[in-house]
Order: C-alpha cells, then structure tokens, then sequence
C-alpha cells in the first residue's frame, strides 16, 4: 500500500448526488486525500479496490447488484472501509463497536473530521479484517449469512393469456392432471408444467401436505376428512366443492388425536 | 328494526310499570294491571320460543305434556288444546316471527362486524401509511447536496417532498374517503424525489384518464405498489428502467396498474408485509368484490393490478 504517498480513496453510492457530496465534504475535511475512482455499486467498487488498490473505500450499504456489506466482505483486509449509510439504526448499533467507521448521511462536516482523522491513525496499521463486524452486519441485514431453507412462496402459472404470480396461500391444492399440474384457488384454476413430484420439494412441509401421489393440499384449506362408501379418506376443502381422496399411504396424516 | 321486534313484550311490560307507578287509590286495580303486564309479558315470551322451536321438540314436548297431564289427571282436553292452539300459531305467525327474529339477530351482529371492519381498516392503514426513515433520509441529503450544487433544483425537489408528506401522513388527510387523483398526486410526488435521486435510472409515466380521477380508491396502496416497484424492481437493477401507473375500467370495476421493467419476482420471495396489507384491506373493504393480482409481462418486469367497484367520490 502507497502510504508514503498521498492517501488515495474509492467512493461507491448509487446515487451520483450522494457521491458528489461526501467527495465536496471529503475535499474541505481532507483536502491531501485524493479520490481515485467513483462506483455505482458493490460489484464495481469491488473491482475498483482490487484495481486501484487505493487505502480507503467509502460504501454506501444499500446498492444495486451487490450491497456494500457484501462489496466489504469481498475486499476485507484490503483496504479500510468507511460505509456510509442514511438511515440504519442496526449497522450504527455494530458501527459504535469501534471497528470501522461510519458516516451518516448527509455527512456532517465536524462528525466528518474525526472520521478522517480515524482514518489518519488507520493508515499506519493493516486494514481490519472486520470478520465479527461483517458476521454480525450481514446477519442483521438478511444479506449473505446462512438462513433457513426458502420455500416457494409464490407460483407462477398461465391464468388466460397472462402469467401471474399466485401466493401460496391463496391456493387450495395441487392436482396432477395428464401433463400438467392443476393449481387450484377459490376463485379461478391455473395449470403449470412442474410435476407433483418436484414441487412437493419445494413447498413448506409446514404449508403442504401429500396426501396422494396425484394431490399436494394446503394444510389450512383442509375444512374435514370423512369417509367415502369404500371407507377410504377423503378431505373436504374450504371454497372448493371438489372433495380429494386420500391414498393409504397417507392415511398417518389426518389420524384422529 | 330492532326496536319494532321488541316493542309488543316491552310495550306491554312497560305499561304494566307504568300503571303501578301512577298513583291511583284502588290497590286492586294496581295489581290487576300488573299481571295484566305479567301475563303479556309471558305470552309473548311464549310467542318467540314457539316461533324459533323446531317443529320436533315441539312435537316431543307436546307428547310429553300429554303423558304427564294424560297421566295425572286423565283429562286431557285443555293440554290437547293448548298444543292445537300452538301448532297453528307457529304454523300461522311462527315463520314470520322467526323471520324477525332472526333478522334483528342478524343486524346486530352486523352492525358488530361493520364496527369491527371499520377499526381493522384503519389499524391497517396507519400501518401502511409509514413512512420508511431510509426514503427520508436519502431525500434529505440529496436536498442538502442541490442546495449547493443547484439550488432550484434542491426547491423543487423540496417542493415534493412537502407535497408527499402532506398526503402520506394519515393524520393530515381529511376523512373523506380517498380518491385515485389523490393517490396518483400522492405517488406522483414520490416518483418526482425518486427520479432525482436515481437519474436517469428511474423513467416513469403516469396514464390515469381525468374522468377516472375522481374514483374512490383506498389510500396508500397505490403507494405502496410504487415504493415495491422501486425498491425490489428497479433499484436493484444496475440499468434500471421504467414505471408506470395506468388505469382504466374492466368490466366495470376500476382497476389500477403498476408496471415496472425492473429485476421481477422472486417465486421465494416472502410474500411482503406491504403486498400482505393490500390484500387483507381489500378483503376488509371490499369483501371479496376486490382483488390484488401480481403478474409477469412477457416483456419481463412485474405488474401488479389493485381491481375494486368503480365509484365516484362524494363532492
């Protein structure tokens, strides 16, 4: 890192406005700091710091593509991050633990001053890994911490000439009918392409139950489960007339308490 | 209604008070008129259950009296009587009565619900009415930094912002029931900060007819379909793209339109707390003659379509 030089710095905001303005306030705070390159988003300011190799990044937190938790995971230990936020009650909370700065916008000449002089300190040492800040940050934000396994939550099906997005929970249940599979709600059927098979795997087992190898029901649509003449089980559904059969080797699911 | 249904048995009751409160010499008489009221008050008390009995327990009971009475006395002439007397009542008056009964029922409870609606509603909308810190905050700044760079610009840009605070903020609304040009203003004011901020990302058009203005057309939605299309649709696009609100009449409902060239949807994404609002005030409102349909153009994007009654606002 050219330290010996003139300090050099990259800038990432979507918002042009918002890049002119901490630059304007980082000149008159920092005039000896130089500015190498400006990015719209996180992927750019990526490449921006792995080409520049400049001392400082200043991200803004929410950008297109790539967010700037996301940008500073990629490039820690590279070079000290500043975000820059305006509004995020939780990144400040982690901020005030001391191990990168932040700037709220719009930035403050006087709380601006510290941050520079911060980063006059910084300099001499290694950028931070930010490990635990990063952990915590991205976790708080939903970005790139592990989360639970995502369900479907919305099917996409031909209703007439238009493809709409049906929430699960409007659906009653699925039928498999020759090729297709039948998605049924309260008030109109959709047919979509994907087999009984492959969608019971991604629907919320909380949400949906098989109770046939042709039938996937919504759990809540189930209004009772009676008995055919053959004895065999069958699920009555909320604002549908249809009544479902339940093959036996689904019979444990709606067995008495 | 409900006080047509109670007036016999209460009318009667009441009289009876009334008598045995005016001040009349003969104790008698007084006494009289109040099992006068008893009796009447009895009778009609008589009148209801046999109106809402059903015809079996009224047959169950009727034998049951005559085994008892048969038994007892083995005179059964005045039971048999009576219970002649009463099958031809409710076959006679019964339904109707029953009819009143229930219907006074019926009010009640709706006048509950409609009660009950009316506070949900407006939970709900107070709910959706917030407005997002981030949204402020950004605009903030960026008026900051015109005030410098372009100070009729950074007027302008505060100009909208007013405009949209005043109309976003429940508390600032009026109480009449929100139109379509209200909510379009509304979104209209947003777009204008949002297009400032984004540039050249953000192109957007509004194709509201004028006659359609004056609709009525719940508060915030509109809204809340715009900020979606922003946020998940275009702004996470690095390009970014179009936006426009439409709105016409479909088979006489209204329907409003959001139509964005953004990223699209998500099929895991969670259903958002906005889209969920939408649906559950539309329900609350509207009672099933509304719906929020989400679908994808064959051109990419997302379009999201609020269908309620066309109306016209009170003037």
């Amino acid at each position: 890192m050219p330290s010996s030089l003139a300090p050099t710095a990259v800038v990432a905001d979507d918002e042009r406005l918002m890049r002119e303005q901490i630059i304007g306030r980082l000149k008159q705070a920092w005039p000896e700091l130089s500015i190498v390159g400006e990015a719209v988003n996180g992927r750019e300011a990526v490449a921006l710091v792995r080409s520049l190799e400049p001392d400082i990044a200043f991200l803004d937190i929410s950008m297109p593509e790539m967010d700037g938790i996301q940008a500073a995971q990629m490039v820690a230990g590279e070079v000290h991050v500043v975000f820059v936020t305006a509004h995020d009650e939780y990144a400040i909370k982690a901020f005030e633990q001391g191990a990168v700065d932040y700037i709220l916008k719009p930035a403050e000449p006087e709380r601006l001053a510290i941050t520079c002089q911060r980063l006059r300190e910084r300099l001499k040492g290694a950028p931070d890994p930010m490990n635990e800040l990063l952990a915590q940050l991205s976790q708080r934000l939903g970005g790139a911490a592990v989360k639970a396994r995502e369900y479907m939550r919305w099917v996409q099906a031909s209703v007439g000439a238009t493809i709409r997005m049906i929430p699960t929970s409007d659906i009653l249940f699925f039928r498999a009918e020759d090729k297709y599979t039948r998605v049924q709600t309260p008030t109109f059927e959709a047919l979509i392409r994907k087999p009984i098979k492959e969608l019971i795997d991604e629907l919320d087992p909380n949400e949906f139950w098989q109770i046939h190898r042709a039938t996937v029901v919504r759990v809540d649509a189930v209004e009772q489960v009676s008995r055919n003449l053959r004895g065999q089980q069958v699920v009555h559904v909320k604002g549908s007339p249809e009544k479902l059969e339940v093959s036996r080797t689904f019979n444990h699911l709606f067995k008495q308490m | 209604m409900s006080t047509d249904q109670q007036s016999p048995a209460s009318d009667a009751a009441a009289r009876g008070r009334g008598a045995a409160v005016t001040p009349r010499p003969t104790t008698t008489r007084q006494a009289l008129s109040e099992i006068r009221g008893g009796v009447a008050a009895m009778w009609w008390g008589f009148f209801d259950w046999l109106a809402i009995v059903s015809w079996k327990i009224l047959a169950l009971i009727s034998l049951l009296i005559l085994i008892l009475v048969g038994g007892i006395y083995r005179h059964p002439t005045p039971a048999l009587t009576l219970i002649i007397a009463s099958v031809i009542i409710k076959a006679v008056a019964g339904g109707k009565r029953k009819a009143e009964l229930t219907a006074s029922e019926a009010t009640k409870r709706a006048d509950t619900e409609q009660l009950e609606r009316t506070v949900l509603e407006a939970r709900m909308e107070a709910l959706q009415a917030q407005i997002e810190p981030h949204f402020l905050f950004n605009t903030l700044a960026s008026i900051d930094q015109l005030i410098l760079t372009d100070p009729p610009r950074a007027s302008r840009m505060q100009q909208s912002l007013i405009r949209y605070l005043r109309s976003a903020m429940p508390q600032m609304r009026d109480g009449k029931r929100p139109t379509l040009g209200q909510q379009v203003g509304l979104c209209s004011a947003f777009l204008e900060i949002m297009a400032v901020r984004m540039e050249g990302r953000l192109q957007w058009a509004v194709d509201v007819p004028e006659g359609l203005r004056s609709a009525v057309f719940p508060s915030m939605m509109l809204q809340t379909l715009v900020e979606n299309a922003i946020k998940h649709g275009l702004e996470p696009k690095a390009e970014g793209g179009r936006l426009e609100i439409g709105a016409q009449i479909v088979d006489g409902q209204l329907s409003v339109h959001v139509l964005d060239t953004g990223i699209g949807f998500m099929p895991k994404s969670e259903i958002g707390v906005g889209l969920a609002n939408i649906r559950e005030r539309l329900k609350v409102l509207y009672n099933g003659r509304a719906e929020l349909i989400i679908s994808v153009p064959p051109e990419g994007g997302t379009r999201a379509t609020i269908n309620v009654p066309y109306e016209i606002a009170a003037t």
